[in-house]
């Protein structure tokens, strides 16, 4: 590692100029938080932090935080391995199941949970609901880390006399760790900004006391003052997270040694796996979707299908800007981390995790605030795709990380001395390798933004409605009927990228070359 | 490569820049005008599209929360788009009005709507009637209150829903605060906590645990109960309920409407809140969205007694927008 | 293929620095061996010759032309140097005749012309019907042949190998490296090998490297630094060496232990070098010093004896071809019949 240093001294100090802007720009929303809650004296700012109800909405938070964190990482491990291990016919199908409640927005679960069981609310309700839309994350972090196992060493350990169950605790357990905490992390940074969810089921977490101070018109110091104690909330998660993260090294490096795979074929092992994987799918997919599928088809009203059509359109078009935006912004920060651990490289990769928790009603004002003063930028598709863009950085500037580590160095000085210039190493190395990762992770980025609500509704266009919006303000005068419709085709079009997102990402990071192509050029 | 990604973003911003256009016609013939609407679409945007058809001006609508808003409203300050902003109660409208933004109407503007409804400074308008009531189910319900302050009898202990977080729920402690003082509102808040009052989102939600048994009775307004019954397309297990006449319980609000002064188009905006606020359309109103017409001596709802017959006591519309102490209020006993 | 010419070469790594003021010239088509412990310093020299680092200091020539340089380095895509990394490094995304093609220039040569280069590449690499093959898929020689036919494809003024045969195991990487050291050969090539493996060193080179602590401590044909080795480490650095005490007399003569029995007060104190090949070994007590045969390890081609001494607490290790049917046990006379190598402490 040390002896690029002296190579990449000169072009890394550009590279932290560029990520420094990017950084900065992330943090438009930060600044505007702190200019605010500065407007309110500093006892007035004591006396908010310091009142009871204050501890309750941390203490509710929390809690919430850590349930659905700990239900994740148990049931995540169990259904993960489940399907990796144990022994099933087409059991790498099972997969999709678990991840497609990723295409359903958590207020379309509520709503759709609410209509089943009327009584559903409180802290219980939300935990249930947000293990519902998080699970997810955790499942494809875990299965992807165990797609890259090396399964020589599960082979090893077989040969030193470990049962099945003492090597997934002492081998696998400790493989999938970094994946564990990568997936805690997006869950957990989920709950913490999630909205939908909890005021429906009448639960005031710290977004929801941000919206509704912010709602009080006079009191947006306050909301602004709220917003700092969930940012402060995240920071010490984000910290806890990757104290408790032993860092892996380089994953790319090991080898896969073995190639047999540990397989369960005990019949309880089989049974508890489809019994999860059942019940998990029944709540996650068939009960939410039946639901409005049910909606959809008691509704008497004709389906206004120009409009359906339309705000389909504008939300494919807006979170497909806001995740070209937000790769965009990965590139810096992603080639940063690639050229090795410098200090700012990993403050820049926790930097982008604060926004990432921030609800995006505070990125909505934020942007209220300063885009009003820019003219014809303000209320633009720009704006909002930008919004998208700060709010999900954090996702593209994983995929991004995790596709650069694939490419190993020497490889790229293979190319240097093969008479390639920095250029071309990036157009035919670089990019051609990293590519399905980097899509992959877009794809994520275009896939929340297109489930976002609150910023959407705050910088949208105006006139323009997308997908969220018309399920939200359908839904928010209890036209569930109406807005059937709306869910369902974000559901589908969700779904595109969600199943991609279950493939396995070694389908995807060998780009295939058909028998017949002996095309020996880089373009293709 | 780094240097091309960089002024790529340059050219990408320009491109959008140069893209939209920059709406600075002149007041002489305005093609479009620009709304913030905090009533819901589901309910105005028929109305704006008749007025549309009538006048040949297209309308922007930009739907969201009235408190949310105003707050935007705030926010944007003389850079707002909005020429018009549309309301579901006089706190909001308050609100921008309290900020300067809005500009004064002409004598002219909605000349039929009964003075009460429209601000001393005619900074905005009422447009339509909405009265607070108690709705409550009648199967588990017989001891119906008479005043607020019944409500933190043990009777109605964890039966009782409020939405704090609603601008109306808001606009009525304010009327509150402001006829009775800070101190009696607290205790009459507290008093509803200690009574394990159920909090909600909005006011459809109360009717709908009402309806479900969930609750027996909840503080909303008059056409929650008729909204929900149509959203779920069959009858419901919720009534309205008025308390005795001149409890503030049975408070009017308006929603209404208010020109900024920002906007370069008040003819325009004029034309449209004088359609709204005419004989034909406030009749549309009673009939479509089950709200009282502001014009004196109107039909009432169907099913619903005369606004002037359901006791409402006399609340100063324009005082509602002072509604910091009632947030600090509701901050301070915890249900915000 | 061009002369190389390093002279005055300095590499920092920060403050440390890893190679200082080295130089050393390769002709046309001579292939030299860098040989030393790891960290010495022979991948860093091997990377600042392909310009993948930038020295701090002295220059590095490619036939004529200068292309290293403390101030100005030329980039190493422009320097035409054939690098074969450890392991390969093939491209993942690619299959093996996409890895060849790859550094063949686009514009100079038409599709047809890359193609049969890259058809001609296989068969140099005895791998004819690869083409379509994903590198995952391919051994680790053929990994390794495959990197080789990438790097000779845009026939490099020279070839640069970092231990490219490290990864193999012992059958395959003899094997391979004989049929890389010949087809380099018969290509005229000039080649740097890295390695630690001594007898690669020797088998594969025309000119020895020995690296120590950044700088080249001795080089010459692998002959010469096998017999003439310029300290004990050297010697033991190229092959199996005994370093016993020895004296010197003021006339020249040195005593050691296996020509007679050192006296420790006379001349100066020093050490020779003995290689155990050089020993010869008889049942006949009246030459030689008698020795005592305390070990015997069979390697089939030859076996290796360990004796001691009468006099010394030295063991004498003696390399015989075959079993020779010694028994453990019974005493011999060894005598030795070589150079002696007399290194003054």
């Amino acid at each position: 590692m040390s002896d690029t240093l002296t190579r990449s001294g000169r072009t890394s100090s550009r590279l932290v100029a560029l990520a420094s802007a990017v950084l900065l720009v992330t943090f438009i929303p930060l600044f505007y938080l702190v200019i605010r809650a500065a407007e309110k004296p500093v006892g007035a700012i004591a006396d908010l932090l310091l009142r009871p109800r204050t501890v309750e909405i941390v203490a509710t938070t929390a809690i919430i935080l850590v349930a659905v964190v700990l239900i994740n990482v148990l049931l995540g491990t169990l259904i993960a391995a489940g399907i990796h291990f144990v022994r099933l016919p087409y059991a790498h199908l099972l997969i999709i199941p678990m991840i497609l409640p990723l295409a359903i927005p958590s207020y379309v679960f509520t709503y759709t949970w609410i209509a089943l069981v009327p009584d559903l609310s409180g802290v219980v309700a939300a935990i249930f609901i947000l293990v519902l839309t998080t699970l997810p994350y955790m499942m494809l972090s875990i299965v992807i880390a165990l797609r890259r196992l090396d399964s020589g060493l599960i082979e090893v350990a077989r040969t030193l006399g470990l049962s099945k169950t003492a090597i997934l605790f002492r081998v696998v357990t400790p493989q999938i760790k970094g994946a564990i905490s990568a997936g805690s992390l997006l869950s957990g940074l989920y709950v913490l900004s999630d909205f939908g969810a909890v005021s429906l089921l009448n639960v005031t977490t710290l977004t929801v006391s941000i919206q509704n101070l912010f709602k009080s018109t006079y009191d947006r110091s306050g909301a602004a003052i709220m917003a700092l104690v969930l940012v402060a909330a995240s920071t010490v998660f984000i910290a806890l997270e990757s104290g408790l993260k032993r860092r892996q090294a380089n994953e790319s490096a090991s080898r896969r040694t073995g190639t047999k795979h540990l397989r369960i074929s005990n019949s309880s092992a089989r049974i508890s796996l489809l019994v999860l994987v059942s019940a998990y799918t029944f709540v996650g997919v068939i009960a939410p979707i039946s639901v409005l599928l049910s909606r959809f088809f008691s509704n008497s009203a004709p389906i206004q299908w120009a409009e359906l059509f339309s705000a389909g359109l504008s939300a494919v078009s807006i979170a497909a800007a806001g995740a070209g935006l937000a790769l965009l912004f990965s590139i810096p920060l992603g080639a940063l981390v690639a050229q090795g651990s410098s200090r700012f490289a990993l403050f820049s990769e926790k930097a982008v995790l604060v926004s990432h928790a921030l609800p995006g009603v505070v990125i909505g004002l934020a942007l209220v605030s300063l885009g009003s003063k820019l003219g014809p930028l303000y209320q633009s598709v720009a704006l909002l795709a930008f919004a998208y863009a700060i709010l999900f950085l954090a996702k593209s500037v994983a995929a991004m990380n995790y596709s650069l580590q694939l490419i190993s160095p020497s490889v790229k000085e293979a190319a240097a001395t093969l008479g390639k210039s920095k250029g071309e190493i990036a157009r035919t190395i670089t990019f051609p390798i990293a590519f399905p990762s980097i899509a992959l992770g877009t794809l994520l980025v275009f896939l929340t933004a297109m489930k976002e609500l609150p910023a959407t509704l705050m910088l949208r266009p105006i006139g323009m409605e997308t997908l969220a919006t018309q399920v939200w303000s359908y839904a928010a005068v209890s036209k569930f009927n109406e807005a059937a419709p709306y869910a369902l085709l974000l559901i589908i079009i969700a779904a595109v990228p969600t199943f991609l997102l279950s493939l396995p990402r070694e389908a995807l990071d060998r780009p295939r070359n058909s028998v017949r192509d002996l095309q020996l050029g880089e373009s293709r | 490569m780094r240097s091309s990604i960089a002024s790529s973003l340059v050219l990408a911003t320009a491109v959008l820049l140069s893209g939209c256009s920059s709406s600075t016609e002149q007041e002489s013939s305005p093609t479009e005008l620009t709304i913030y609407s905090g009533r819901s679409q589901e309910f105005i945007a028929p109305f704006l599209a008749e007025w549309e058809k009538k006048s040949g001006i297209a309308l922007k609508i930009r739907y969201a929360d009235s408190a949310e808003l105003a707050a935007q409203i705030r926010e944007e300050g003389s850079n707002s788009p909005a020429d018009i902003f549309l309301a579901q109660d006089a706190g909001s409208l308050g609100a921008v009005s309290l900020a300067g933004l809005f500009t004064t109407l002409g004598d002219e503007v909605g000349a039929e709507i009964q003075p009460q409804y429209i601000a001393a400074d005619r900074s905005w308008i009422g447009v339509t009637g909405r009265a607070r009531v108690f709705a409550y189910n009648p199967r588990l319900l017989t001891d119906l209150p008479q005043s607020i302050t019944d409500l933190a009898n043990p009777v109605y202990k964890s039966k009782l829903g409020i939405a704090p977080t609603n601008s109306s729920f808001q606009a009525f402690v304010t009327a509150l605060i402001n006829a009775k003082g800070e101190d009696f509102t607290q205790k009459w808040l507290e008093s509803l906590v200690k009574n394990d009052v159920q909090i909600f989102a909005k006011n459809s939600a109360i009717v709908e645990a009402i309806d479900s048994g969930k609750i027996s009775i909840g503080l909303v307004n008059h056409y929650y109960t008729w909204e929900v019954s149509q959203g779920l397309g069959r009858k419901i297990s919720a009534e309205n309920g008025f308390f005795t006449s001149g409890d503030l319980g049975n408070m009017v609000n308006v929603s209404g409407a208010g020109i900024l002064k920002s906007s370069k188009k008040y003819a325009a905006a004029e034309d449209l809140i004088n359609y709204l606020t005419s004989q034909v359309v406030q009749s549309k109103f009673v009939a479509e969205t089950h709200e009282y017409s502001l014009i004196a001596d109107q039909i009432s709802p169907a099913g619903l007694p005369s606004l002037s017959q359901i006791g409402a006591p006399s609340v100063d519309l324009e005082s509602l927008a002072e509604i910091q102490k009632t947030q600090e209020l509701l901050i301070k006993v915890g249900l915000l | 293929m061009t002369s190389l010419e390093v002279s005055h070469l300095d590499v920092k790594f920060g403050n440390r620095k890893v190679i200082s003021d080295l130089s050393f010239s390769l002709s046309s088509g001579e292939i030299a061996s860098l040989l030393g412990p790891s960290g010495c310093g022979k991948t860093t020299l091997l990377r600042a010759i392909a310009g993948l680092l930038t020295p701090s200091g002295g220059t590095i020539r490619l036939g004529t032309q200068l292309v290293g340089l403390s101030s100005l380095s030329l980039a190493p895509h422009k320097r035409s140097t054939g690098y074969v990394p450890q392991q390969g490094a093939l491209f993942p995304h690619l299959n093996v005749a996409r890895n060849i093609a790859f550094g063949i220039d686009k514009k100079k040569f038409s599709r047809s012309q890359i193609e049969s280069r890259t058809f001609e590449m296989l068969e140099l690499i005895g791998m004819s019907g690869y083409e379509q093959v994903m590198p995952t898929e391919l051994s680790g020689g053929q990994q390794t042949r495959v990197a080789l036919a990438r790097a000779l494809a845009i026939k490099p003024k020279m070839v640069l190998l970092d231990e490219p045969f490290s990864a193999l195991d012992a059958h395959l990487r003899n094997e391979l490296r004989a049929d890389v050291i010949a087809l380099l050969r018969s290509l005229g090539a000039t080649a740097i090998l890295v390695t630690h493996d001594r007898e690669e060193a020797l088998v594969a080179s025309d000119k020895v490297f020995l690296m120590r602590d950044g700088a080249i401590a001795q080089y010459g044909s692998p002959e010469d630094v096998y017999e003439n080795p310029t300290s004990p480490e050297i010697a033991v650095s190229t092959g199996d060496a005994m370093i016993l005490p020895a004296r010197q007399s003021m006339d020249g003569t040195v005593s050691y232990p296996l020509n007679t029995i050192v006296n420790n007060a006379a001349g100066s104190k020093g050490y020779v070098v003995i290689r155990p090949e050089e020993i010869v070994v008889s049942q006949q007590s009246s030459v030689g010093m008698k020795a005592k045969l305390l070990a015997l390890d069979y390697f089939g081609h030859d076996a290796m004896l360990t004796f001691s001494l009468a006099h010394t607490s030295d063991l004498i290790k003696v390399r015989v071809a075959g079993h020779a049917g010694y028994l453990v046990g019974e005493t011999l006379s060894l005598s030795h019949e070589g150079p002696i190598r007399f290194f003054k402490e």
